[in-house]
C-alpha cells in the first residue's frame, strides 16, 4: 500500500464519490491489452478539471505516492499499471472538445476526449484530425505515447500534430507550452518533451491540435507481389517520385490467408500493398495511375484502385480487417504485438529475417506494417495459459528488437516503452538514456510520476 | 587564462586569439554590440569539440558556438567573452542516403551546400531561411523561412543529432529510422535551443523528392485583411501551398525603389505551387478562383523558371529593397508569429504603430504561418530613434501574445527576445530554467542567453 490513509481521505474529501477503490475499479485499472501482469493502483481518482488535477498531484507529492495517468487503457506496452502502485488519475470526465478554431485548423481538447469523438465533432466543418493507431485511444494518451498509425506517412505522428499543451508538473503547477501560432523558435520545446514521456514527466490536461482539411477526393489501390523486396522497393521509388501517398501499408501472406479465412476474401497468398491517395478528383486519379506504373516496374499483380467510396472500402477490406482476422486465425490466443521501425532502404531485410524467424518458430505471426515510415508489427499469437509460448513469443520479439537496432532503426516505432521495451533502452540510446534521466531528475525529483517507467530504475 | 593553453594543446593554429579572427566572431548582422571573444576555436571533430568542452567545463569558461554568424537575435555573440567555437572546419556531408531521404552532415555544411551536394539526386533539402546559414546553426535556432508552409521548420527535417554534452559526453539522439516512440525526444529538445544545452556535432536530416514541376504567380489585395482571408479559405481547401508570401504596400515600393518595376502599391501575394505538371496548373487555378472571391487583382504567371527566379529574387531582396526606402540607416528585423486568423489584425496593427511612431517600416510575412517580419529603418547612432523602434518592436512582441502567437516564429530568442520570455512562456519559463541546469550545472554553454536573468 503505497498510499497512506491520510492521503486517501483528503482526496475524498477533494473529489467525493469520484475517488474510487472498489475492487472491480481496481482491477480494471490494473490490466492491459497485453501480457503483462495485473498491477492495480490504491485508488482510482475521476478528476473534471485541471484545478482538481493539480489539488490531486499536490497531495500525492505531498505523501509521496505514485501517480498514473490512464486514458482508455488501450495502449499496447502497459504504460497505465500501475507497478508501484499509487493514485490512477483517470481523465475519462476530461473530455470536453473546448474549442475548435476553424480558420486556424486547430482545435484545443481535453486529454480523455478520444480520436473518433474529436472527429465526429468536427464533422460539419470540413476538418479532421489524421493521427489514426487503430484503437479509439484518447488524445491524451495517444500524445503520451507520441502515437502514430496509418496516416503518419502523410501527416506525421502525435509530435507533428501537438502545437500546445496544458501540464501538472509533479508538484502540482500548471505550466501552458506552445501557442496556437503554427510554428515558434521561443525557447525549449516543452511540447516535445512532454510529448512521448508517458506521464513520466507530468499529467498533459489540455491539448491544441492541429487540424487538417478534408480531401476533396480519396483513392485507394492494392496490389500483390511474389516478395517483400519488390513491394518495398515500389514504396520508395513511389516517395522518391514525390507521390503523396496518405496510407501505404504492407501486410504480409500470412495476413492475406487470415482475412480469406475471416473474411470470405479470395486474395493470392501474397504480400500485399495497400495505399490511399488525398487530393483533387483527378489529382487522386494521376497518383494512383503513376503508383499503378510503378507497380508494374516492379512485377506488382491484380493492381486494382478505385475513387468510388464502397470500392475503396473492398480494396481495403485486407487492412480493416487485419487485426481481427489475425486474432481468428488461432481462437483463444492472445496477441503479442511487436514494433519496430527501421530505414526504410533496411525494411525489406527487417521483414524477411522476422518472416524466417517466426516461420521456425511454432508460433503464428503474421506481419502488418506502415511501410512508407519503415514501421511493421508481427502479431505473434500465444496461449495465454502457456508460459512456453509467452516465452517463445518474447524471443522472436527480442530478436525483432535486436534486428531493428542493428539495422539503425528503433525498438519502437509508436506504442512506445512502457514495462515492454524498458529494458531496451540502454541499448538503444547509450548515453543519452543517462540525459533522459537527468530531465526526469529535474522535472520529477521525487520519481513520482509513473514511476517504474521510461527511465533507468533506482 | 588556463583554458586557452589547453585547448591551444589540442588544437595548434586552429586556436586562435588574433584580434581580427576575434572580431569577426564577435560581430552580428542584427543592432547588437559587439562582443568579440578570448579565442577562436576551429575543432574538426567530434572529439575535438568534446575535449574543448571539456577544457571550458575544468575551468569554467563560456562556449558559444558559431555557424556562419548569420543569426539576427545576436546568438552567436559571446557577451561573456570565453571560447568561440567556429564549426566552419566540421563541413562535410557524411552520407546521402537517397533511399531513406536523408543525408548525414556536419554542422557547418550550408543549406546552399548541402542542395549543391544533391544535385543529380532528384532530392533537396527544403528549409530556406534567406542566409546561407549552417545546418548546425539552423538546427539550433529552429529556422524555417518560405517553404516552411510546405516542408516545415528545421524541428520537422530533423531526424537525429550527434550532440556534445556540457561535461564532455558525446550523444546520439534519435535514429534514421522516420519516426519513434522511445523515449523523450532529446533531439527536439536539443533542435531550437541555441547552444545553450549542447554543442550539436552532426545532423540527420530529411530530404524531400525534387518537385515535377513548379509554378509561381502573384496577385495583389485591395486590403491586407482581404489577402490574409484569401489564404485562410486556400489552406482550409487543402491546396498544398509550396510557398505563400504577403507583402505590404510598403513592401511593394520598396520593390520598385529597388529594382526598377512598377507594381501598384497594394499588398501582394507571391505563390509557388509545387506538384505534377497537371498538379501545379490546378493548383494554381483553384488558387485563382478562390482569390477571385477576395477581389484578387493583377494576377501575374511565372511559368518559365526565369520569371520565377526573378520573382523570388525580388522577394530575397527584400532586406536591401527595405533600404532603398530610406537610405542611410540600417533594417531592423522583427519576427512575430501569430494565429492566422489573427494575422491581418498584427499586420493592420503594425502599420498603424509604425506610422503613429513615425518610423518606415515594410512588411513581408510567411503567411501560411502566420509569421510576418517588418523591417524598420534605423539609424544606431540616433539613440532616440532607436529608443522608438525599441518600442515598436516591444508593442509587436505584446500584440502578439495577446492575440495568442508567439515572439518569434523563426529568428529564436538570443539577446532581444529574452525580455518576453517570461511573458510568453509564464510558470513553464521556471521548468526551462530546470531543463537548462539539468544539462549545463555550470552554465558554460552560451551564457547570457535565451533565457532572462533571474529575478
Amino acid at each position: 500500500m503505497s498510499v497512506p490513509a491520510e492521503a486517501l481521505t483528503a482526496l475524498g474529501e477533494i473529489l467525493g464519490d469520484r475517488l474510487s477503490r472498489s475492487k472491480s475499479d481496481l482491477d480494471l485499472h490494473g490490466q492491459s491489452e497485453t501480457w503483462f501482469p495485473a498491477a492495480p493502483p490504491d485508488a482510482v481518482a475521476y478528476p473534471r478539471t485541471t484545478d482538481e488535477v493539480a489539488a490531486i498531484v499536490r497531495l500525492c507529492a505531498a505523501h509521496g505516492c505514485p501517480m498514473v495517468g490512464w486514458g482508455v487503457g488501450t495502449s499496447l506496452e502497459g504504460h497505465a499499471l500501475a507497478v508501484r502502485g499509487g493514485i490512477c488519475v483517470d481523465f475519462s470526465r476530461m473530455n470536453r472538445v473546448l474549442a475548435v478554431h476553424p480558420e486556424d485548423m486547430d482545435v484545443v481538447v481535453q486529454p480523455g476526449v478520444t480520436r473518433e469523438d474529436l472527429n465526429a465533432d468536427l464533422r460539419a466543418t470540413g476538418l479532421f484530425f489524421p493521427v489514426d493507431p487503430g484503437a479509439n485511444a484518447t488524445l491524451g494518451g495517444m500524445a503520451s505515447t507520441r502515437a502514430s498509425g496509418t496516416t503518419a506517412v502523410r501527416y506525421g505522428t502525435m509530435r507533428d500534430n501537438v502545437l500546445g499543451l496544458q501540464v501538472v508538473l509533479a508538484d502540482g503547477r500548471v505550466i501552458r507550452t506552445g501557442t496556437r501560432a503554427r510554428k515558434s523558435a521561443a525557447g525549449y520545446d516543452l511540447t516535445g518533451l512532454f510529448v512521448g514521456a508517458e506521464g513520466t514527466l507530468g499529467l498533459i490536461t489540455e491539448l491544441t491540435l492541429k487540424l487538417y482539411g478534408q480531401p476533396e477526393a480519396i483513392s485507394a489501390a492494392v496490389c500483390a507481389f511474389d516478395a517483400i523486396g519488390p513491394a518495398v522497393d515500389t514504396v520508395i521509388q513511389t516517395i522518391q517520385m514525390g507521390i503523396p501517398m496518405a496510407r501505404i501499408e504492407f501486410v504480409d501472406a500470412a495476413t492475406a490467408a487470415a482475412v480469406n479465412a475471416y473474411a470470405g476474401a479470395r486474395f493470392p497468398e501474397k504480400p500485399h500493398l495497400l495505399v490511399e491517395f488525398h487530393g483533387s478528383p483527378s489529382g487522386v486519379a494521376e497518383q494512383a495511375e503513376a503508383f499503378g506504373e510503378i507497380v508494374a516496374d516492379n512485377s506488382g499483380a491484380g493492381f486494382e484502385w478505385s475513387s468510388r467510396p464502397e470500392e475503396r472500402t473492398a480494396l481495403w477490406t485486407m487492412r480493416h480487417n487485419a487485426y481481427y482476422a489475425c486474432l481468428a486465425a488461432r481462437p483463444g490466443a492472445t496477441a503479442l504485438v511487436t514494433d519496430l521501425c527501421v530505414p526504410i532502404s533496411r525494411l525489406a531485410e527487417a521483414v524477411e529475417e522476422t518472416r524466417a524467424d517466426i516461420a521456425a518458430s511454432y508460433i503464428p505471426g503474421p506481419i502488418l506494417g506502415h511501410v512508407g515510415d519503415g514501421n511493421f508489427h508481427a502479431i505473434l499469437l500465444v496461449d495465454p495459459r502457456n508460459p512456453v509460448e509467452l516465452a517463445e513469443a518474447k524471443r522472436l520479439s527480442h530478436r525483432m528488437v535486436e534486428r531493428a537496432l542493428r539495422l539503425g532503426g528503433t525498438v519502437t516505432g509508436e506504442h512506445g516503452i512502457g514495462m515492454g521495451k524498458l529494458g531496451y533502452m540502454e541499448a538503444e540510446h547509450g548515453e543519452a538514456w543517462d540525459v533522459m534521466g537527468q530531465i526526469k531528475r529535474a522535472l520529477d525529483p521525487q520519481g513520482l510520476m509513473n514511476p517504474g517507467k521510461l527511465v533507468r530504475g533506482d | 587564462m588556463s583554458t586557452i593553453a589547453d585547448i591551444a594543446g589540442l588544437l595548434g593554429p586552429r586556436l586562435s586569439t588574433g584580434a581580427s579572427v576575434r572580431d569577426q566572431h564577435g560581430r552580428n548582422e542584427a543592432h547588437y554590440p559587439p562582443a568579440p571573444p578570448d579565442a577562436v576555436a576551429f575543432p574538426e571533430t567530434a572529439d575535438e569539440v568534446a575535449a574543448i568542452v571539456r577544457a571550458c567545463a575544468a575551468h569554467g569558461t563560456p562556449l558559444t558556438a558559431f555557424g556562419t554568424g548569420t543569426s539576427l537575435e545576436g546568438q552567436h555573440l559571446p557577451v561573456r567573452g570565453g571560447i568561440s567555437l567556429d564549426l566552419s572546419r566540421m563541413d562535410r556531408v557524411l552520407a546521402i542516403n537517397t533511399e531513406d531521404l536523408n543525408a548525414v552532415v556536419q554542422p557547418g555544411v550550408t543549406r546552399t551546400r548541402l542542395n549543391a551536394d544533391l544535385r543529380g539526386t532528384g532530392l533537396f533539402f527544403p528549409v530556406d531561411p534567406g542566409a546561407d546559414a549552417s545546418l548546425g546553426g539552423m538546427a539550433a535556432t529552429r529556422a524555417s523561412g518560405t517553404t516552411a508552409v510546405r516542408y516545415g521548420t528545421m524541428r520537422e527535417n530533423v531526424l537525429a543529432l550527434q550532440a556534445v554534452m556540457a561535461d564532455g559526453s558525446i550523444i546520439r539522439t534519435g535514429s534514421q529510422a522516420r519516426k519513434s516512440s522511445a523515449g523523450y525526444d532529446l533531439t527536439h529538445l536539443l533542435v531550437g535551443s541555441e547552444g545553450t544545452l549542447g554543442i550539436i556535432t552532426e545532423l540527420t536530416v530529411r530530404l524531400h523528392p525534387l518537385p515535377e514541376a513548379v509554378a509561381a504567380a502573384t496577385c495583389r489585395f485591395a486590403t491586407v485583411e482581404d489577402a490574409v482571408t484569401c489564404v485562410i479559405a486556400v489552406i482550409q481547401s487543402a491546396i498544398p501551398m509550396a510557398r505563400i508570401e504577403l507583402v505590404d504596400e510598403m513592401m511593394v515600393r520598396g520593390f520598385n525603389l529597388h529594382s526598377g518595376t512598377d507594381l501598384p502599391e497594394k499588398p501582394h501575394l507571391f505563390l509557388e505551387f509545387h506538384g505534377s505538371p497537371t498538379g501545379v496548373g490546378e493548383q494554381a487555378a483553384a488558387f485563382r478562383e478562390i482569390a477571385g472571391e477576395f477581389g484578387a487583382d493583377g494576377w501575374q504567371d511565372a511559368t518559365t523558371t526565369e520569371a520565377r527566379s526573378a520573382l523570388w529574387a525580388m522577394r530575397h531582396n527584400a532586406h536591401y529593397a527595405t533600404g532603398a526606402l530610406e537610405p542611410g540607416k540600417r533594417t531592423l528585423a522583427t519576427d512575430v508569429c501569430v494565429p492566422i486568423s489573427k494575422l491581418a489584425e498584427a499586420v493592420v496593427q503594425a502599420q498603424q504603430d509604425a506610422a503613429a511612431m513615425g518610423l518606415t517600416s515594410a512588411i513581408v510575412g510567411h503567411v501560411g504561418d502566420g509569421n510576418f517580419h517588418c523591417g524598420v529603418r534605423v539609424n544606431p547612432d540616433d539613440a532616440e530613434e532607436m529608443a522608438r523602434v525599441m518600442d515598436f518592436s516591444g508593442r509587436l512582441a505584446e500584440t502578439a501574445l495577446r492575440l495568442g502567437g508567439t515572439v518569434t516564429g523563426e529568428h529564436g530568442v538570443g539577446l532581444g527576445k529574452r525580455k518576453y520570455m517570461a511573458a510568453e512562456h509564464g510558470p513553464a519559463l521556471a521548468w526551462m530554467r530546470a531543463v537548462k541546469a539539468a544539462f549545463d550545472p555550470l552554465g558554460i554553454l552560451n551564457p547570457g542567453k535565451m533565457l532572462p536573468p533571474e529575478g
